[in-house]
């Protein structure tokens, strides 16, 4: 085997000034522009990068924006809810306060009125009732509306305290209040009645008073013993007036 | 006859350095593939580069029957005792 | 019949005998620098076709530098792709009738070795420093000096002989079979020698990475390990 040394020589110097001659027009330039086209493709993607993070940022401030402008809304509707509320609480209370005074004078002014007419019903009641009692005294006989009360005037001055009943009669004249002026039959009896009662027969003195109806009223300084139908007419009258 | 002795024995130490040389190559070809298919066939997937470092390693076996072939040619062709 | 291994010169340069590996290979640098500088005299940042071409060659074997050597392939990619461009075109060759290709001749495949060999060296000193790659032969210990350095010597013979023989072997058995049955025949054949080419010029590249990877050491990446080392054949 023989080995041609010039070959081998010039095939060395070929192969290495192919290796330059590539080196030089084919990977360098090939190369450069890999990382040349790497370089403007790394600049792209840091500018998008950067557009998307301003776009995050101003999506963000927008909802930041919005967020708070649906919190300053929020709380303008829960002040005015506040204050209608408020408004309305108030409103009601006043009301409620007006309604109970209207209600309240009104039922004043109702019981007064109704006192009132019962006063007056009951005025007019007891007139009436006089007015009956008198008219059906004048049927009675005239006797009848001094002597039928006698007894019953004896029988209240019993009822009087000892102390009181002792000094009928003693401390100056004795008033007896009767419808008409009394007969001598009917003074004699009401003064023995008296003095069957008291003991001793008191100086009468006599008046005469068309308003009692019938029957006496004796009057003494310090008590007045009633016994007419006057009297009884205004007791019922009271009672009825204080239910 | 004597006088062309040593080229007879080349001529046959030739063809017995190609015939035995490519023994060994064969065999270790034949597991290679076998080995390879085996691979594929577990993963599929990896079947591209599988083949590829089959093809680059059949070619480094076969290079050991190339190294007889060159044997043979020099044997035959640059004899230095001919 | 001719014999393969010896080659007589075409014609003299002076003093110098040039032989046929010769002239072809000055063709097909004339080539590749033509298309080379064709085709990135105009590069824009918008590829065409012609230019992604390119792009994707360099960046494959960017890629395939990267993955051997665990390093930048910067420093690494015009040898390493020139060997592979220019063992292929020249494996190639073989396709024009009447052009032997220059890597069927020992000289050319030698050359390109020593190139390699050369720049292992090379490239070892200026990424170790003169003691630091000496240092490298002492490797695991100083008893692997004697082996380490005949390692060297043999891979390097090994790479010579097996680009050779791949390609000095496919042209010759198309030979014979041409020599026995002229038409059509040995297609199948020249078939399987442009395989084997394009396989020799990616082993040859990918060995020449391989050994000067070893010589400029692993850079302090653990996934470097788990690569095996094609170059023990």
């Amino acid at each position: 085997m023989s080995i041609d040394w010039w070959t081998l020589g010039l095939q060395t110097v070929n192969a290495l000034v192919l290796i330059w001659i590539l080196a030089r027009f084919l990977f360098r330039p090939v190369s450069r522009i890999l990382t040349e086209r790497q370089e403007a493709a790394h600049a792209e993607l840091d500018a998008a990068q950067a557009a998307r993070a301003e776009a995050e940022a101003a999506r963000e401030a927008a909802k930041a924006e919005t967020a708070s402008l649906a919190a300053t809304r929020s709380d303008a509707l829960a002040r005015a809810q506040a204050e209608a509320a408020e408004e309305r609480d108030r409103l009601i209370t006043d009301a409620r306060a007006e309604a109970a005074t209207l209600r309240d004078s009104a039922g004043h002014e109702l019981a007064r009125e109704r006192d009132r007419q019962r006063h007056a019903l009951s005025q007019e009641a007891g007139e009436l009732a006089a007015d009956i009692a008198a008219r059906l005294m004048a049927r009675l006989p005239e006797t009848t509306r001094v002597a039928g009360f006698t007894e019953g005037l004896a029988e209240a001055v019993a009822g009087l305290p000892e102390a009181t009943r002792a000094r009928i009669g003693s401390e100056g004249p004795v008033i007896l209040r009767a419808v008409r002026p009394l007969e001598p039959a009917e003074s004699a009896e009401l003064s023995a009645a008296l003095a069957r009662v008291l003991g001793t027969a008191p100086a009468l003195t006599v008046e005469t008073d068309p308003a009692l109806i019938a029957g006496l009223e004796l009057e003494t300084p310090h008590a007045i013993v009633r016994n007419h139908l006057r009297a009884d007419l205004d007791r019922i009258r009271a009672e009825l007036t204080h239910d | 006859m004597t006088d062309n002795l040593v080229e007879i024995v080349s001529i046959l130490a030739a063809a017995l350095a190609v015939g035995m040389g490519a023994i060994g190559p064969a065999l270790g070809e034949g597991r290679a593939v076998a080995a390879a298919m085996d691979a594929i066939a577990r993963q599929p997937e990896a079947a591209g580069t599988i083949s590829r470092t089959l093809f680059v390693g059949l070619a480094m076996i076969e290079t050991m029957a190339i190294y007889t072939l060159v044997i043979a040619l020099l044997v035959l062709f640059a004899n230095p005792f001919v | 019949m001719e014999n393969p291994l010896s080659i007589e010169p075409l014609f003299h340069l002076g003093p110098v005998p040039v032989t046929a590996p010769v002239v072809v290979t000055w063709v097909i640098m004339a080539v590749l620098a033509a298309l080379a500088w064709a085709t990135t005299r105009r590069l824009t940042l918008r590829p065409g076709k012609a230019q992604t071409v390119l792009e994707l060659m360099v960046t494959t074997i960017d890629a395939q530098v990267a993955d051997t050597m665990r390093r930048d392939p910067a420093p690494f990619r015009a040898l390493i792709g020139t060997i592979f461009l220019f063992v292929l075109a020249a494996n190639w060759s073989s396709l024009i009738p009447g052009v032997e290709p220059p890597t069927a001749h020992v000289e050319t495949d030698a050359a390109l070795a020593l190139i390699v060999f050369a720049a292992t060296i090379a490239y070892g000193i200026r990424a170790r420093g003169m003691s630091g790659y000496l240092a490298t032969f002492a490797e695991p210990s100083w008893v692997m000096i004697p082996l380490n350095v005949i390692e060297q010597i043999t891979r390097t013979f090994s790479l010579i002989v097996r680009l050779f023989g791949n390609v000095m072997s496919g042209v010759f058995v198309v030979g014979i079979v041409l020599s026995l049955a002229g038409l059509l025949v040995p297609i199948p054949l020249m078939a399987l020698d442009l395989l084997t080419g394009a396989v020799q010029a990616y082993i040859f590249a990918v060995l020449a990475t391989v050994f000067i990877g070893a010589a400029v050491g692993e850079t302090r990446d653990p996934a470097a390990n788990d690569r095996k080392d094609p170059s023990d054949d």
